[in-house]
């Protein structure tokens, strides 16, 4: 060869050489990136599942179950993308493809994606009907629903749950894959509703050997997403004397999925389903779940953090990339009831909020780990935080403020002194209900010590479980420092209706503890005691209502041009929480999860607030 | 004798069944007793809660859910007998979770006892022979120990020495024998162990005292006297003699520890009819309740009979009108 030549044959090979290099690094690069699949991701539970309705997605309400349907085994309409913060709280595609809205927000019509199966051992398409056996089975009480009231909008849907109509009259099926809503009127938060897992399309030819059995279905849940209980291809369903539960799931100590063989991954692009089995186990204390996620025997854990494995885990630098904290979306406050004196004054109401420790009550739950301060009734996070300036009770170091608390005080009637005091003798001895978990002993101190400053005393009674009681008006509770509410899904209706609507309440299971908006019609049957009149700006005495102002805000739509909802809602918090005033908020809780050294990838679900499971890769 | 065990086993069924009355007539008047509203989600309507009172049969008075409790626990239901209906929490036969969670149970007791007898004894007859010798003092040392060290500081100290530094036993958690003996054995060698300790030091000490008194009488130095090797006197005159108060101990400790064995079952997350049923008492799951405190008082009842059965073995003397 001659000298060009080789110079030229030797320039190629270095170009060569260093395309190859370059290539490979590249390669390990991606790689490096890329999140393995496979492996167990194995996942503990404290105590008992606790399942409200035995895992059955009609009438499932716990929120842990949530995350297991949502990321696992149940596809809806629409859906999420599994991951945190604003993000995670936005309306996706899920099983259908596109949606439209019409009738001045009235009609719905989905149009359903082709592809998505069943899994075993129903081994069939989804079509639109199977959508609509699961919004019968949450029309009809028997079969355990417990969030059906979201669907009372739709035309015809109480009417079938009653025996009145073969069919619900609000819901069509042109073909096997458009499903048309028809509402009553408009709900501009109806996208959120159908993402919730009992509207899910469930088979009615499974579902049928459960009618009228609450909480049945559950251990024989039929999955459309990337996992299925262990044993359902094994499970048969020639005839309902046939049927038996699938294997992996025992519904008390373990529930075992593995990988549906019918899901199409290229239809989901939201989930990624990275391990090849999740398993949830039940373990009775919270420091063996913990020490096994140290020992790598769990990954993952549902249950509440000892105090002393937050501090480790929170201060630790080694240990920070398994220590991870989301909002909670939660907020956790101290009721007051309307009607109940001396919290039947307004003047009284906004003292308390002035008075209270705030600082002081989050460290009675575990410092600046567990959450962060609340300010006002919603979460920051439901309200793309355009409220996180919003803090009308701010107090230096957020220890209350006992100036600010006379100030407000007067004017009361119960200022009887006129000094910033609550002096009458309906201020004494104030029957105060608390629970009895660690927290709450915490916190009673701290409540008992500020009210006095400004002359309110209590009598406290505690209650090993206290909700029944705070939700029965008719014991007419006037305090309690129990009470969280979190939202239901990422549209600020669930944080006002169920908590101020007065035409919601009810003599048992009512969450509209301080009795906002209730009429002294109410109060007569429900055995309110008390004042029930209605509220009267000039003395502050007497129990407002926001009826009106949920109903405006419940028919606005956002749209991409405008968040006009969002804005009503906004409104709605500053109103309550400077004119209504009926809880002093204290603490808006972080979700903490905390991950063994086998997880390679974690991810949080904002909309259920869980972990994403299907987001989590492990070794 | 055959009549004797006839009438004790008919009033042990009287018992039991006074023993259930009583925990239903306590369940339906406990404050804030309203189960459905666990399963009624939020803001549930009054007909929602009716139903599921309805579901749970929560709606009837006390005494006609107590005649179908009888009746079913007599004759049997669906799920065979005897018949102790659904549990609330689970929707699963209370005799399933029975059967799911007595096998850990009674695997925890039949190792302790054993472990609990046989050094409990052992280190009670050294005791008792090497009397005021320095194997004595340590004897009595380690059942000092034993009766004072908390259940769960033991067993969480056991788990963090043997399994978490250690890895010389498996952790926490039940491993069925069925599924794999090695890990079922390694798994409640720890429980075991704590359990027993507490045994062993009450054991000992009553063994001690027991056999000290016995080994004054004059019948064990006639045996003495008679030639007898110092083994055959303690073992076959003077142990045997002493066994009767730790016959009835014993017999009292394993029926109690049925349903009572709940702070290691939760420390070593065994998950057994203690842990179920305290579960079951927080989440007001009657059914599931009254199964495990019906096990309960059957296992003391059964265990009272086999105890004065066995007396008859151990001592001649005693007589059965």
């Amino acid at each position: 060869m001659n000298r060009p030549l080789r110079r030229l044959a030797l320039a190629g090979a270095v170009v060569l050489i260093g395309a190859a290099i370059l290539v490979a690094a590249g390669s390990a690069g991606q790689a490096k990136n890329q999140i393995a699949r496979g492996g167990t991701l194995n996942v503990g539970w404290e105590q008992s599942f606790g399942f409200t309705d035995n895992f059955d997605p009609t009438g499932e309400y716990l929120g842990d179950a949530f995350g297991i349907m949502d990321n696992l085994l149940v596809r809806t309409l629409v859906g999420y993308n599994h991951t945190p913060g604003a993000d995670g709280n936005k309306i996706v595609p899920d099983i259908a493809s596109s949606w439209k809205i019409s009738n001045g927000g009235k009609t719905y019509t989905f149009h359903l994606k082709s592809g998505i199966k069943f899994g075993p051992p129903v081994n069939r398409a989804v079509t639109s009907k199977d959508f609509v056996t699961a919004f019968e089975r949450l029309a009809k009480p028997a079969d355990g629903a417990e969030y059906a009231f979201y669907y009372s909008v739709i035309k015809g849907f109480d009417e079938y749950g009653k025996g009145k109509a073969k069919t619900i009259a609000g819901i069509s099926t042109p073909n096997d894959s458009t499903i048309v809503f028809n509402l009553k009127a408009p709900a501009g938060d109806f996208l959120y509703r159908v993402s919730m897992p009992a509207t899910g399309p469930q088979p009615a030819e499974v579902t049928k050997c459960f009618e009228g059995k609450a909480g049945q279905y559950g251990r024989d849940l039929v999955s459309t997403a990337g996992y299925m209980i262990a044993g359902m291809d094994k499970v048969d369903i020639s005839s309902c004397s046939a049927l038996k539960p699938a294997s992996g799931f025992d519904g008390q100590t373990v529930m075992d999925l593995v990988r549906n063989p019918n899901y199409d991954q290229s239809t989901d692009p939201t989930r990624k389903n990275y391990p090849d089995e999740v398993k949830f186990t039940v373990d009775a204390s919270a420091d063996d779940i913990y020490n096994k996620i140290e020992a790598g025997q769990l990954d993952l854990a549902t249950s509440s953090i000892p105090p002393q494995v937050l501090r480790k885990y929170a201060t630790n630098s080694s240990l920070k990339s398994h220590f991870f904290q989301n909002s909670g979306d939660r907020t956790w406050y101290i009721t007051m009831n309307l009607t109940q004196p001396p919290f039947d004054d307004v003047h009284v109401r906004r003292a308390m909020n002035w008075i209270m420790d705030k600082a002081a009550l989050v460290q009675g739950w575990g410092g600046p780990t567990i959450g962060a301060v609340a300010n006002h009734i919603v979460p920051d996070t439901l309200f793309n935080f355009k409220l996180q300036g919003f803090k009308p009770y701010k107090t230096p170091g957020d220890h209350g403020s006992v100036a600010k608390a006379k100030a407000a005080m007067k004017g009361s009637k119960y200022d009887t002194a006129n000094n910033g005091m609550c002096s009458d003798p309906k201020c004494h001895g104030v029957l105060l209900l608390a629970d009895t978990r660690a927290v709450d002993t915490k916190m009673l101190p701290v409540i008992e010590a500020d009210a006095k400053k400004i002359g309110i005393t209590f009598t406290v009674r505690t209650i090993n479980g206290a909700y029944p009681t705070i939700q029965t008006p008719s014991k007419n509770i006037p305090i309690a420092e129990r009470p969280g509410w979190g939202k239901d899904f990422a549209d600020p209706v669930t944080f006002f209706s169920p908590l101020f609507d007065g035409r919601t309440i009810i003599p048992k299971g009512n969450t509209n503890y301080s009795l906002v908006g209730i009429t002294p019609a109410q109060c007569k049957k429900l055995g309110v005691t008390g004042d029930c009149s209605p509220y009267d700006a000039k003395t502050g005495l007497g129990v407002p209502s926001v009826d009106a102002q949920l109903d405006k805000c419940e028919a606005l739509v956002n749209t991409e041009a405008s968040d006009a909802r969002t804005v009503c809602y906004e409104g709605l918090d500053r109103y309550l929480s400077t004119q209504v005033v009926p809880w002093v908020p204290y603490l808006w809780s972080y979700v903490t999860r905390i991950t063994s050294n086998n997880v390679t990838h974690y991810q949080f679900d904002q909309f259920s607030t869980t972990p994403a499971y299907s987001q989590i890769a492990v070794k | 004798m055959l009549l004797y065990i006839a009438r004790r086993l008919v009033w042990t069924i009287v018992v039991i069944l006074v023993v259930v009355l009583i925990t239903f007539v306590v369940f339906f008047k406990l404050p804030n007793g309203d189960p459905a509203l666990r399963f009624a989600g939020r803001s549930p309507t009054p007909e929602s809660l009716a139903l599921i009172r309805h579901r749970l049969h929560l709606d009837k008075p006390f005494y006609i859910e107590f005649g179908y409790f009888a009746k079913n626990f007599f004759l049997g239901d669906q799920n065979g007998w005897p018949g102790l209906g659904y549990s609330y929490e689970g929707s699963v036969p209370v005799m399933q979770e029975i059967k799911q969670r007595a096998p850990r149970t009674l695997c925890l007791i039949a190792g302790a006892a054993t472990l609990w007898l046989v050094f409990g004894l052992a280190i009670g007859v050294l005791s008792a022979v090497k009397r005021r010798t320095i194997v004595d003092r340590l004897a009595m040392g380690f059942a000092l120990f034993g009766i004072s060290a908390p259940v769960f500081w033991l067993g969480l100290m056991a788990l963090y020495i043997f399994w978490k530094t250690l890895h010389l036993t498996g952790g926490s958690g039940y491993v069925a024998f069925s599924q794999n003996p090695g890990a079922w054995f390694s798994h409640l060698i720890l429980p075991w162990s704590v359990l027993a300790l507490l045994y062993i030091a009450i054991y000992a000490r009553l063994t001690r005292g027991s056999l000290l008194e016995t080994l004054g009488e004059d019948y064990i130095r006639t045996a003495r006297a008679k030639g007898l090797s110092e083994r055959r006197v303690i073992f076959r005159h003077g142990l045997r003699a002493s066994l009767t108060p730790i016959v009835t101990q014993f017999g009292l400790d394993v029926a109690l520890l049925v349903g009572g064995a709940v702070i290691t079952e939760s420390v070593f997350n065994l998950q057994g009819l203690g842990w179920l049923a305290i579960n079951s008492f927080l989440t007001q799951d009657l059914p599931t309740v009254l199964g495990v405190v019906l096990l309960g008082a059957a296992a003391v009842a059964i265990m009272n009979l086999l105890v004065d059965i066995a007396y008859a073995f151990l001592d001649p003397r005693v007589r059965y009108a």
